[in-house]
């Protein structure tokens, strides 16, 4: 090990005004030296650097996520935050299974044509033929399955790992760790604490960060939404609208919702004549909660009850703009911190719409949703059939609630996200490419 | 491309060559990357207690009927060995004579634990299901009284004539 520490090649450059050719031997040294010092990756990180720092190419940035090949609020997230630096960096996709760029377009009306898209394939899932790669089959005793991603990350100038997946060990000079949710305590092969920055999407998971992980994210942006139409004065039907993945364990709290629905036409048909609830939402192939579902509702086909499973978006946007009232309860009985709403995209969506939200009071659904001001919070089936039956009676409250859910809903959107994306990045980018703050 | 495009170029090849070769990421950053934790169980979730307890108990499982092996002593010394393996042997096997009565009590005493533990487990899955049906039936209690509610005030502020209409006829 070599007791100095490594030159910096680039500072002197600037400083001597050394011309490359003269400065050329002690590159070679410094990468010698970094590579006896801190590794192998240090050395190559140092010469992806220099290549930016001389315009020799564009920043690279990669952004991962294990579960980019199906609908999800988390995925639209990475997505739309690359998608606004596709100008400044050489931007990869990697994802684990197959994906197109249609299917971004599809899912979330999303441009990445200029973005490539990179497949790696993890062995360890391959073999137990799993559609979703769930992190948490990985313990101590079994080979690390990330660290294939971890040794693709090491090629490029940015790492973005937008996974709720902290067993990603990040090898790039500058990495950064959007968290969702912090799922998992600090276990074997816990890396969060190793990126650059962690970006949290809202005060609830910021605060089980602190929680959980013992450190502060860096960073705090509230996911981009952007569902609100050009045009105005729709009209709106009779409809409360639900829109959620139908999770196979039922987290979205879609079978409570259907109960409290039926039982309002049950126990009292005048209020409710005329109303439709309508559930949308993803969801993979054979899942039992959702044929349950659809079970229920075939059995009651008078209950004016309808599914809409993995619909595209141009008819997810006619459902928001025509729909009254929107339910949301997922975190209802959940005593677990992950299984509440971390932020609640969709709700924000149908704010944006004019809808008038009802959703549970809890998690990120606390910080988007003001009780009275421009939506209801509740803790319970019952306050949601109060709250409806208020707004069922009172057209008047809707009116004026509908107006200030899209006002506050407003400040969620996309071109806000957008700008801070950048402002956080041209720091990045400052930071890597400056030789005066050179940091090997 | 200028000398310094190329130098650079030529420089990352060489990594490059050896990267592909190194399979470990401690390796490639040169220090440990993974780390024990502490398990800090008062801060947990009943869904993490719940993986927790259950982690724990498969490792006393594991534990349980534990008693030193000594057909393990071996000697790869060739003429000292035997005589080494036959006197460690011998003396463990007298000692382990008489610690035996008191590993059998361990060995009981881990079983009782273990049991406990399983049966304590299932009274709290037991009353915790009993919990959830008591908090489902108060739960539509609460929602047919806010319906009830609903209903009533819709009555009270039902047509003014029938509001007012009396109750009882009153007398000619």
């Amino acid at each position: 090990m070599t007791a100095h520490a490594p030159k910096n090649v680039f500072l002197s450059m600037k400083n001597r005004k050394l011309d490359s050719l003269t400065a050329l031997p002690e590159l070679s040294e410094a990468v010698e030296d970094i590579s006896i010092s801190q590794g192998i990756q240090a050395a190559y990180n140092y010469l992806l650097r220099a290549e930016v720092i001389f315009n020799l190419r564009k920043p690279s940035l990669a952004v991962y996520d294990h579960a980019f090949h199906f609908i999800g609020g988390a995925q639209k997230y990475g997505l739309t935050l690359i998608s606004a630096l596709q100008d400044q960096f050489d931007i990869t996709i990697i994802a684990n299974q197959e994906v197109r760029h249609e299917d971004f377009s599809d899912w979330y009306d999303l441009d990445l044509s200029k973005c490539k898209i990179k497949v790696i394939k993890l062995p360890f899932f391959e073999e137990r033929k799993a559609f979703h790669l769930d992190p948490a089959f990985i313990t101590h005793d079994v080979k690390n399955p990330f660290h294939l991603i971890s040794q693709e990350s090491g090629h490029y100038d940015v790492f973005v790992n937008n996974s709720m997946n902290e067993m990603v060990y990040p090898l790039s000079h500058i990495s950064v760790l959007i968290c969702h949710f912090p799922e998992r305590r600090p276990q074997s092969y816990f890396y969060a604490d190793q990126y650059t920055y962690v970006i949290c999407n809202s005060r609830y998971t910021a605060e089980w960060i602190e929680k959980k992980w013992k450190f502060t994210p860096h960073q705090h942006l509230y996911p981009p939404v952007d569902m609100e139409s050009a045009e105005t004065g729709f009209p709106k039907k009779k409809n409360i609208l639900s829109v959620a993945r139908f999770e196979p364990e039922g987290t979205k709290r879609q079978r409570e919702m259907i109960e409290t629905f039926m039982k309002l036409n049950r126990e009292w048909p005048e209020i409710v004549t005329g109303w439709t609830f309508i559930l949308a939402g993803g969801s993979n192939p054979n899942n039992p909660y959702l044929s349950k579902l659809e079970e229920t509702i075939a059995e009651n086909p008078d209950q004016n009850i309808e599914l809409k499973i993995n619909v595209p978006i141009t008819e997810l946007k006619s459902l928001y703009q025509e729909s009254t009232i929107f339910w949301h309860l997922c975190g209802l009985t959940h005593e677990d911190p992950g299984e509440i709403e971390h932020f609640g995209m969709t709700t924000v969506e149908a704010m944006q719409n004019k809808m008038v939200p009802i959703v549970y009071d809890g998690g990120g659904l606390r910080e988007i949703v003001d009780h009275g001001l421009n939506g209801f919070r509740v803790q319970s089936k019952a306050e949601l059939l109060e709250w409806t039956i208020t707004l069922f009676r009172d057209q008047t409250l809707v009116q004026k609630l509908s107006q200030s859910a899209q006002e506050k809903a407003r400040t969620y959107a996309r071109k806000k996200f957008e700008g801070r994306v950048k402002v956080f990045f041209d720091e990045i980018l400052k930071r890597m490419t400056s030789p005066d703050v050179f940091k090997t | 491309m200028d000398e310094r495009a190329k130098e650079i170029r030529r420089l990352k090849e060489t990594l490059d060559k050896k990267i592909a070769e190194i399979h470990d990421l401690e390796e490639l950053v040169n220090k440990d990357i993974d780390r024990t934790f502490p398990s800090p169980v008062e801060e947990f979730s009943e869904k993490e207690l719940t993986t927790y307890i259950r982690e724990c108990l498969s490792s006393i499982d594991i534990d349980l009927e534990f008693k030193p092996d000594i057909r393990a002593i071996t000697s790869h010394r060739k003429t000292l060995g035997k005589p080494i393996v036959f006197l460690k042997r011998a003396f463990l096997e007298t000692t382990f004579r008489s610690i035996d009565s008191f590993l059998d009590k361990q060995i009981h005493f881990n079983r009782q634990i273990s049991a406990l533990c399983r049966a304590l487990l299932l009274r709290t899955s037991h009353s915790r299901e009993r919990m959830k049906q008591i908090e489902e039936r108060i739960s539509g209690c609460e929602e047919n009284l806010a319906i009830l509610k609903n209903k009533l005030e819709n009555l009270r502020s039902g047509p003014e004539p029938l509001k007012n209409r009396p109750t009882v006829r009153p007398l000619k």
